[in-house]
């Protein structure tokens, strides 16, 4: 009822504004709006696997842990955990007095019941990953594969309401961050048994235990999030209302933020973001995400499989120009390529990365003759991108250095997403504009990704590695985990497998009537913790 | 009269079936799938979730279990939104498409014949010269600049409307009614305004005029009449193209419709929500073609006669 009153109210206040022309952007309301690109892919908590849709999520649920607006892990629905001493259990301890948006009381086993519905084959969730890859949590790969469906084997229990306990295979210092509202939100069993997964996105039947609640929901337009007067912090929950508007279209989002009907963007178009600077330096808002761009070389295919060949090709490409002057998307060029962002891990870069550009040059040309190629025998290379503006203008670059420094013919193939990553397992390529995004703001997502070694796709046979990451896995504590992951990196880097390119950011406009939005590298950037002036 | 309509109903159905089964086959060669492999998903998991959608069917089997859904209106669950059937999308977003739409074809219609009309009449005076600009622009300039345009001055500039979604009532509708209808527009004004002048001079018109009727009853009973066949014959298919949503308008202007679910479920291989909006866009076509047919043939008598 007050979600609809509150719509009445700002239709007329909408159309009062346009009476009175007074098109002043962002008159003071009490609805908070943001855009989230693509549409959701799904509001059900257990299979929604979409970044974007993880913010309203993370909106209307809280899990063991939350993250502040810098990403900080603080507690959530827990209000403490210890960890045992090999580093492999953790015991997690609830607030009292927790409460479903409906009243009902929230209890550990909630938590051990998302997990397992997520687990279930019969729910058809990629999430399950978080579970049985990720972390190792006891049991949760046989769960996952449909080897058993007794919740007797599995690692997550609950002895009693008031604690949830993780039993991982190995020790795991990131398991906090995987402890949110994305991986594991709890699950309200009496309303998934009465209403199944439908009942999440009706505003009539859903339950949730975050600091809000879905009060409407519109495909291809918009969720609409209400207060939760039952949540436990909700005294300092500031703004009554989040509206999460699907903003498609990005060039149509900035004119949306520019006529004030969108508080905070999902993107910014990247023909504007100079001229947005100049013009609102305090509004564009550009910190660096866990996406890292790198390219692969097929090491199936001869050329490739001459380790000269490929360092010649990474130290031929000026990362500096390519992002700057070339993508212009402010991404952050890089020479290493797990954990960039994140400040604990005190990672390797490629050797050739204190060289100058025209030293790395230099040397390139240098390998590249040694490799066999000149201006006779040039190499031909094909680059499968994505087709999407930035994707299109990297490859574009990359090729047209190449050329400019090795005389390489390279031709950039651009692909439909579903095709590009088809076509990364097909191995149709030459090279592979490759993309990866973290599971959470560390340098391991990044590592394990490439273990083993010898998996389909990167085909790079690497014992030394696997080794390597088998002892990082073993550690229980960070920084001497981070020091045995930066040796793996190492081995990793010096193989040249693939150059890695750029971090890219994430780009918002901000209002100046939304306060507390802060970089969050993993990007939670939970509405409770912002304010609406 | 009945029989004309059960045949044409017939052909519309071998058609869509046609449809059904070409899409079905011809979508399935696109490289990438629904669920193509993105992450370290174990091959068990992958191969659950391509179970659970029936995937790892072969293709015609799927496709008889398609037929078979269909048979009882059943379009299957989206792959991409996984929390909705394609029946659910569709409802809810055919009504904004429909709104957008209606207002549009009413608006095109409207405009384009009175501009027309007064292009035929006044030839080659101010007026028409003035109809012709607005029809060479409205065709010439596309959506994607024109829409952006309309933001800018209506939206940013002037304040009066909301720049894109669809929260503020008849308020979200008047540029997206605007920018879908001027195309259109165009195309009605030119067809209208060429048909008439040949019309003017049939001789059934110069016989009505030697009959001593009127100039105004001339033109509403007998000329009218004939120089709307054509346009007639273009809303027709034209209709269910715009009802059908428009996927750069509902772009452009954030519009929640059902064009936009198209792009996307091609882009992201549903195949059942590409299966279901083609079904639905097919099935109007044919549906509205057959009430130009008849409405033409009320129209004219040759054609009434003729077969």
């Amino acid at each position: 009822m007050i979600g609809k009153a509150s719509r009445i109210a700002r239709w007329l206040a909408g159309a009062a504004t346009a009476l009175a022309l007074a098109a002043g952007p962002g008159m003071a309301d009490d609805v908070l709006d943001r855009g989230v690109g693509s549409e959701w892919a799904s509001l059900d908590p257990q299979v929604n696997f979409d970044a974007a849709a993880g913010w309203i999520q993370s909106d209307a649920y809280e899990g063991l842990v939350t993250y502040n607006s810098k990403g900080e892990v603080i507690p959530g629905a827990a209000e403490s955990w210890e960890m045992s001493d090999d580093g492999k259990t953790y015991t997690f301890h609830l607030r009292e007095g927790l409460k479903w948006s409906n009243g009902d009381p929230l209890v550990a086993q909630d938590f051990v019941n998302s997990a397992l519905r997520t687990l279930n084959p019969e729910t058809a969730s990629e999430k399950g990953y978080y579970f049985y890859s990720v972390i190792q949590v006891k049991g949760a790969k046989a769960l996952a594969d449909g080897e058993t469906k007794d919740p007797a084997t599995f690692g997550i229990t609950a002895p009693d309401p008031m604690t949830v306990v993780v039993e991982m295979l190995n020790p795991a210092p990131h398991m906090l961050d995987l402890m949110g509202a994305f991986q594991l939100a709890p699950l309200h069993s009496p309303s998934f048994a009465a209403n199944g997964a439908a009942g999440f996105i009706d505003p009539a039947k859903v339950v949730s235990n975050g600091a809000y609640v879905i009060k409407e929901v519109v495909p291809q337009s918009h969720v609409l999030l209400e207060r939760n007067p039952n949540y436990w912090d909700a005294a300092n929950v500031h703004i009554p209302f989040v509206k999460y508007h699907v903003t498609e279209d990005v060039a149509t989002e900035l004119k949306r933020f520019r006529a004030g009907e969108i508080d905070i963007t999902y993107d910014i178009p990247l023909n504007q973001i100079e001229a947005l600077k100049a013009e609102m330096p305090d509004q564009v808002h550009i910190s660096p995400s866990t996406e890292v761009v790198y390219y692969d070389f097929n090491l199936t295919k001869e050329p490739f499989k001459n380790p000269d060949l490929r360092r010649a090709l990474s130290l031929a490409i000026d990362r500096e120009v390519l992002e700057g002057k070339i993508v212009k998307g402010e991404a952050i060029p890089t020479f290493s390529f797990a954990g960039g962002f994140d400040p604990t891990y005190a990672g390797p870069q490629i050797a050739e990365a204190s060289m100058t550009q025209a030293e790395r040059e230099a040397l390139a040309k240098e390998l590249y003759a040694k490799a066999g190629y000149g201006p006779d025998n040039p190499l031909k290379i094909n680059i499968v991108s994505i087709s999407s503006e930035d994707a299109i203008r990297r490859a574009q670059g990359v090729a047209l250095m190449w050329k400019k420094v090795l005389g390489v013919q390279a031709v950039n193939d651009a692909q439909e997403r579903k095709a590009w990553l088809d076509s990364f397992y097909a191995g149709t390529w030459d090279v592979f504009a490759d993309d990866l995004v973290g599971d959470f703001a560390g340098a391991e997502t990044f590592l394990a990704y490439l273990r083993p070694s010898a998996d389909a796709g990167y085909n790079w046979v690497k014992p030394e590695y696997d080794a390597a990451m088998d002892k990082a896995a073993q550690m229980p504590d960070k920084a001497s985990r981070n020091a045995a992951l930066a040796e793996a990196e190492k081995l990793l880097l010096d193989d040249y497998i693939f150059a890695p390119l750029a971090i890219i950011p994430t780009r918002h406009l901000i209002s100046p009537q939304v306060k507390g939005f802060e970089s969050s590298v993993a990007g939670y950037n939970n509405s409770q913790f912002l304010t609406l002036e | 009269m009945l029989r004309f309509i059960g045949k044409r109903l017939w052909d519309g159905g071998l058609t869509l079936a046609a449809l059904v089964t070409l899409t079905f086959f011809v979508m399935r060669l696109a490289p990438g799938g629904p669920f193509s492999r993105s992450r370290k998903i174990s091959p068990e998991v992958l191969a659950n979730i391509q179970a659970a959608f029936h995937l790892d069917e072969p293709v015609w089997k799927q496709f008889a279990r398609y037929v078979w859904g269909l048979l009882h209106l059943d379009l299957g669950p989206s792959t991409r939104f996984r929390d909705y059937s394609v029946s659910d999308l569709i409802l809810s977003g055919l009504p904004y498409s429909l709104t957008i739409g209606f207002w549009a074809v009413v608006v095109a219609s409207l405009v384009g014949v009175s501009l027309g009309i007064i292009g035929a009449l006044r030839r080659n005076q101010p007026a028409d010269y003035l109809a012709g600009l607005i029809g060479v622009v409205g065709i010439a300039v596309p959506i994607f600049v024109i829409g952006p345009l309309c933001q800018l001055v209506f939206g940013l500039k002037l304040g009066w409307l909301p720049v894109g979604g669809s929260g503020q009532g008849w308020r979200s509708l008047v540029l997206p009614v605007l920018v879908l209808s001027l195309p259109n527009i165009a195309y009605i004004s030119r067809l209208t305004r060429s048909s008439m002048i040949e019309t003017l001079r049939e001789n059934y018109v110069r016989t009505a005029r030697a009959k001593g009727l009127g100039g105004g009853r001339v033109l509403r009973v007998h000329v009218l009449r004939g120089a709307l066949l054509p346009v007639v014959a273009y809303l027709g298919p034209a209709t269910a193209a715009i009802i059908t949503g428009s996927i750069l308008i509902e772009t452009v202007f954030a519009v929640p419709g059902i064009g936009r679910h198209f792009v996307d479920a091609a882009l992201n291989r549903d195949y059942p929500l590409v299966m279901g909006i083609t079904l639905l866009y097919g099935a109007l076509l044919i549906f509205f073609n057959i009430g130009t047919d008849l409405l033409r043939g009320w129209m004219d008598p040759r054609l009434r006669h003729g077969r």
